[in-house]
């Protein structure tokens, strides 16, 4: 029954494989260093609230929040620097270079996003049918630029705030007030789009419902890929390619682990989300 | 010290005057030398005389306190500071001797501790003693017979006594219920209770240490008057001169602070400045590097300097010091805690010369740039701190687009989903239902 728990499981097969390990594992690393984060950096932009007290004192004080602050920036700087690193090698290796910054393969915004954005609001408006996507919807491809963003923003915001006095050899003193506002401001829209934008497009929206394993396991049947990237199984399935995408169903103990962190994950963001609304709207 | 003796001596002072010649006057020294004992017991009884009366256990063993009060043995007044006086210094209505009236006259202390009778009249014991009838007197405190001065660790006046001493009164329900309950006595009620946990109280209970401040430091032994009393040692104008008694080198400092001249002034209409009780407080004085005072100082500092407690808030330092932590700078830690002088002032710490100093205290690299951070930035104010200003407004618009485009994007979407649902269901249902008939 747990296998139906994830959207990624749903229907009929084969298991085709859509994130390779790299990839999964720096998601991985993503969602334990934005939560470490989030969990210790929130308590400092609400310090009115009775949570963030208890929260600082749960996770050892604010020196110790602040450790674990820092490690995780590392993590993140590590991830961000991984990510491009492949980005760099693939832009070495692939013959067909273009395809990493144009074509259905790139991240890279294109006419067909705005398309499908204005198609998804005449299908909200019962004006036309759903538009049907690619390899990344223009939402995947918005969480994917606005992690890019923010991992720059707020990570030479922290810098700043981490190391003031060799900043301040060049910057001056109110620079800091400024990095204090866009790292605290940059990290609400961080949290906040995650925790409710995200979370509902890829977990749970009526469809997906409760979670979509996607990204931990690598692989989803051919029903969920005809449903959520229709045009990309149509277009390996031309090119005959799906065969070589074909891949074994995530083994049983690996599904597992996955539900729990994904669970776990998904638990830990709805409650930071409830909180940090409750810090701002008090 | 005798005023009693006066009569006696009377007698012989005449004798000293007829009697001219040296040689006569040496004679008659001699004579009174003699004599003087026997004179004295025949004017009035000796201590021991006294004794075989009120020595005598037997004799007041009735169980009622009035009665056993009168039983005064001489164990009991070996020790006294009045150990040398006799019964009827004090008691001068039964310097006749036995048999004597049964009950004696209130004992009139200040015939001979002027000085302490003159500052207890103006007391609020003293007024409402008159009025009440209840309140101490000399031997509420300082105990009858057996007097033994401030100085002996036996004495109620002790300072390892003289806190539970006055509780014996401040933390009795009646007394409290009494005279305490008004809304201004709220202090008042839990003072001696409160007292114990002060670093004062502390200082003397568990360190033993007997130079801490005691009641009578800050609100006088015999002179005790309410707060509001301008002549009070504890009038929010006198506080400095009254904690500064002890705390030498703070007053000091204080008296160079901006609050300092402010209530150094006393002129009317000034503006009220805070002295030492207003961050320290009178019975909760804790110690300054516990979370409990330091975040009471801050909030103190709020109480007149809103917008500047309002923005320190908004800085790593004041939301490291509102969660509760005391290791970032905190108002003194900038501003000093004594002599806080105005920043357009040379030798004030926030002076903006001096800045560089103030903050390499914690910043051991702070330079020129460093300094010019904005420890008060008030990002609401567009011409003092313009940069913050629009930082804000940036970050405010990029948030309030993102959530408003994505928060329609995602209500339409699941309204879309609810009509789809529904029409769905229906289109399943709708050909049962013509089977149905």
């Amino acid at each position: 029954m747990s296998e139906l728990l994830s959207v990624s499981n749903r229907g009929e097969g084969p298991y085709l494989r859509r994130f390779t390990v790299l990839d999964r594992t720096l998601h991985a690393l993503v969602i334990v260093s934005f939560l470490g984060l989030v969990m210790t950096g929130a308590p400092l932009r609400f310090p009115f609230s009775g949570w963030a007290h208890t929260l600082s004192r749960l996770l050892g004080g604010f020196q110790t929040a602040g450790f674990v602050h820092r490690v995780c920036a590392i993590i993140t700087f590590g991830y961000f620097a991984a990510h491009l690193a492949k980005v760099t090698v693939l832009l070495f290796r692939t013959t067909d270079k273009k395809s990493i910054f144009w074509g259905p393969n790139s991240m890279v915004p294109q006419p067909k996003d705005l398309r499908d954005v204005i198609q998804m609001f005449k299908w909200f408006f019962g004006r036309g049918p759903q538009p049907r996507f690619d390899r990344f919807s223009y939402m995947e491809k918005f969480d994917y630029l606005g992690v890019f963003w923010g991992v720059a923003i707020i990570g030479a915001s922290g810098l700043m705030l981490w190391f003031p006095e060799f900043f301040a050899r060049v910057l001056p003193g109110w620079a800091f007030n400024v990095a204090t506002i866009v790292h605290g401001e940059e990290a609400l829209l961080a949290l906040g789009f995650i925790f409710t934008i995200h979370f509902f497009n890829v977990h749970l929206r009526p469809g997906k419902f409760p979670i979509d394993l996607v990204i931990f396991t690598g692989s989803a049947t051919a029903d969920y890929m005809k449903e959520e990237h229709p045009l990309e199984y149509e277009r390996l399935q031309q090119a005959g390619r799906l065969a070589e995408l074909e891949t074994p169903a995530p083994s049983r103990q690996f599904y597992v682990w996955s539900l729990i962190l994904g669970f776990t994950s998904l638990a830990l963001g709805i409650t930071m989300i409830v909180l940090v609304l409750w810090g701002a709207l008090r | 010290m005798r005023p009693n003796l006066r009569p006696w001596l009377k007698g012989p002072a005449t004798a000293w005057r007829v009697a001219g010649s040296p040689v006569c006057r040496l004679l008659l020294l001699a004579v009174l030398w003699a004599v003087l004992p026997g004179v004295a017991a025949a004017q009035g009884p000796d201590a021991v005389d006294c004794q075989q009366c009120h020595g005598d256990r037997e004799m007041f063993a009735a169980d009622d306190s009035a009665t056993a009060r009168m039983f005064v043995p001489d164990s009991l007044l070996r020790e006294t500071r009045h150990q040398k006086l006799r019964c009827a210094d004090c008691h001068p209505e039964h310097a006749s001797g036995f048999p004597h009236e049964a009950s004696a006259k209130a004992v009139q202390c200040q015939s001979c501790h002027k000085q302490e009778g003159a500052e207890w009249a103006p007391s609020i014991h003293a007024a409402n003693a008159r009025t009440a009838g209840d309140a101490p007197n000399c031997v509420s405190c300082h105990g009858n017979h057996t007097v033994l001065g401030a100085a002996d660790r036996r004495s109620p006046t002790h300072p390892l006594n003289l806190a539970a001493m006055c509780g014996r009164c401040h933390s009795d329900p009646r007394i409290i219920g009494t005279y305490f309950m008004a809304p201004s006595g709220a202090q008042a009620r839990v003072a001696v209770a409160q007292y114990y946990e002060t670093v004062h109280g502390n200082a003397l209970t568990r360190d033993g240490l007997v130079v801490s401040a005691t009641c009578n430091d800050c609100h006088g032994a015999h002179k005790i008057l309410p707060a509001k009393s301008p002549e009070s040692s504890v009038n929010h104008a006198n506080i400095p001169k009254t904690c500064g008694t002890c705390h030498v080198g703070i007053l000091e400092s204080y008296e160079q602070s901006a609050h300092g001249k402010a209530i150094g002034n006393g002129a009317a209409g000034a503006k009220p400045a805070p002295v030492c009780t207003d961050c320290h407080s009178g019975h909760q004085i804790v110690r300054a590097d516990q979370p409990k005072w330091f975040m009471g100082v801050v909030e103190e500092c709020g109480t007149c300097h809103r917008r500047l407690y309002e923005t320190y808030f908004t800085t790593y330092h004041g939301q490291v010091t509102k969660l509760g932590f005391g290791l970032t700078a905190k108002c003194s830690d900038c501003h000093t805690a004594h002599e806080i002088r105005p920043r357009t002032d040379p030798q004030s710490s926030v002076y903006p010369a001096n800045l560089q100093r103030t903050c390499q205290r914690c910043h051991p690299a702070a330079n020129a740039n460093f300094v010019k951070y904005y420890s008060h930035g008030d990002s609401h104010e567009r011409t003092r701190y313009p940069a913050l200003y629009w930082a804000s407004m940036g970050m405010n618009l990029l948030l309030a687009g993102v959530f408003g485009f994505f928060g329609i994007h995602t209500l339409l979407w699941m309204n879309r989903l609810a009509i789809n649902h529904v029409r769905s269901r229906r289109a399943a249902k709708a050909p049962s239902e013509e089977k149905a008939p």
